[in-house]
């Protein structure tokens, strides 16, 4: 095509000015990212589903509302990751690692991915993304996996900044334990000053998880900094 | 010791200024705990940038644009008689979509006796009021439609119903003259069924392969109403591409009340 792809802000107008097919523009340019953004938040494609669905129908709902003072993508990132909340919430899903919780029992195993592309989907990263407090997976899936600015998610999850570098970095480290990786690099630890998030200092590492330490260990080491 | 939390994810991430980054080095050098957690958190960001995003499946965003197109049909100004259907028709005719309401109606329809047994499930469309024959997939490959040839689609699929309603005795297959064969029908309403849209009151009532802007094209027309034997009170039409079945638009019209 010739012309320039509309800007999303020009496809609202065009909606709320009777142009009906502008919104299914804005739904295939965008459905992609806000269903990965939900998968990732929630593990499952029935609610990574339902998610889409639920932040869709809200942007529906609210378009003639909408004036332009955020961009298009931040509002719609943060209907998504309200309507991933919303989602878990429903489904009691409460993480099992919270800050400070260091010798938090398995409750329950987190529910497991159902996808069944593993090509395209790491089955034990999304296992121990699950792991990870909401809100600090969500800072993390949007910078690091959807490539956003601090600025940016900070926008649209509505904390300072401050408070997005803090859970970003929380966050990293809560999934590199979920994914077993703190077992490797405690005999480093200091006893005297032991980790804020996760992990289980002081204990005898327990047995790892059976097929995640080895991968984890080896992007450890794939990416230690010099 | 307090610890330059603040910084260690710009740290991992490189993206510190210069005397930002020496005071995390500095820390560094004398703090353990920090330096697990950058060795942490720099593999942890590595295994997130490798995730890949993953194709929607089929049917998420289906039903979004169906209750899109409900509301919009229900936006003040938006009134059905001031002038869709001979808009309707008139975008129809400027598209050269040639529609045989009459025409090739017999032959039509003992060319699709099996669809249109399944469109009217049960044997109790024809007591229906508005029913409207499945007539088999129109062969339309040399017609480019663009949105308001397909809100012309729902127009005359509504305008036809509400027809079918006044003269219940003859039932007309809404189709054009020419028709594929059963195995390319049964292809494209499959593609059109995964959209996952459709509900349990919704009846396929006319099925084309066009072009959609220049996208090969299957276009559904289904009919929708409340069930219990009333008649149906909204056309939605589904227009998805021939080779991966993905949803390229949609149109819904409601069907004035006779």
């Amino acid at each position: 095509m010739p012309d320039p792809p509309a800007r999303d802000e020009d496809l609202v107008r065009r909606y709320l000015s009777g142009d009906r097919a502008a919104f299914a523009a804005l739904v295939e340019r965008h459905e992609r990212r806000v269903y990965n953004l939900a998968l990732r938040m929630t593990g499952r494609e029935e609610d990574a589903r339902d998610a889409t669905q639920d932040a869709f129908l809200t942007v529906l709902g609210k378009l003639s509302s909408f004036r332009g003072e955020a961009a298009f993508t931040t509002w719609l990132h943060r209907v998504t990751v309200n309507a991933c909340y919303d989602l878990l919430r429903k489904r009691q899903r409460a993480p099992l690692l919270e800050r400070g919780d260091d010798d938090l029992p398995a409750l329950e195993p987190p529910p497991a991915p159902d996808h069944a592309d593993a090509s395209s989907l790491s089955m034990d990263v999304q296992r121990a993304l699950l792991q990870v407090p909401e809100d600090f997976r969500a800072v993390m899936i949007l910078h690091d996996v959807h490539d956003l600015r601090q600025e940016e998610v900070a926008a649209i999850v509505g904390v300072p900044i401050g408070t997005v570098k803090s859970r970003l970095h929380r966050g990293r480290i809560a999934l590199a334990r979920a994914m077993g990786i703190e077992q490797q690099e405690r005999v480093l630890e200091d006893p005297k000053d032991p980790p804020v998030a996760g992990g289980s200092p002081g204990a005898a590492p327990g047995a790892p998880r059976s097929g995640e330490r080895a991968d984890a260990a080896g992007s450890s080491e794939g990416t230690v900094s010099p | 010791m307090s610890h330059p939390e603040d910084l260690l994810a710009g740290y991992v991430d490189g993206t510190l200024d210069e005397r930002e980054r020496a005071a995390v080095d500095a820390h560094l050098l004398g703090c353990a705990r920090c330096g697990v957690e950058v060795r942490q958190a720099e593999a942890a960001r590595a295994v997130l940038a490798e995730l890949e995003n993953v194709p929607v499946p089929f049917g998420v965003t289906g039903p979004v644009l169906a209750e899109a197109g409900r509301r919009f049909e229900r936006r003040p100004g938006v009134v059905w008689g001031r002038f869709q259907w001979a808009a309707g028709l008139a975008a129809a005719a400027a598209l050269v979509v040639v529609v045989a309401l009459n025409v090739g109606g017999e032959d039509a329809r003992d060319a699709a006796a099996p669809e249109r047994t399944t469109a009217v499930a049960g044997g109790t469309g024809a007591a229906i009021p508005g029913a409207i024959p499945f007539a088999g997939l129109e062969r339309q490959t040399d017609v480019n439609y663009d949105d308001a040839g397909i809100r012309a689609v729902a127009s005359e699929a509504a305008g036809a119903v509400l027809a079918a309603e006044d003269a219940r005795a003859t039932q007309t297959a809404l189709a054009g003259a020419v028709q594929e064969s059963k195995e390319r029908t049964d292809l494209a309403r499959d593609c059109v069924d995964r959209s996952g849209v459709r509900g349990p009151n919704d009846v396929l009532i006319r099925l084309i392969e066009a072009r959609l802007e220049g996208t090969p094209a299957f276009i559904g027309v289904y009919s929708e109403g409340p069930g219990a034997g009333q008649a149906p009170d909204h056309i939605v039409v589904f227009v998805v591409a021939t080779d991966d079945c993905r949803i390229l638009s949609t149109a819904s019209q409601r069907i004035p009340s006779g």
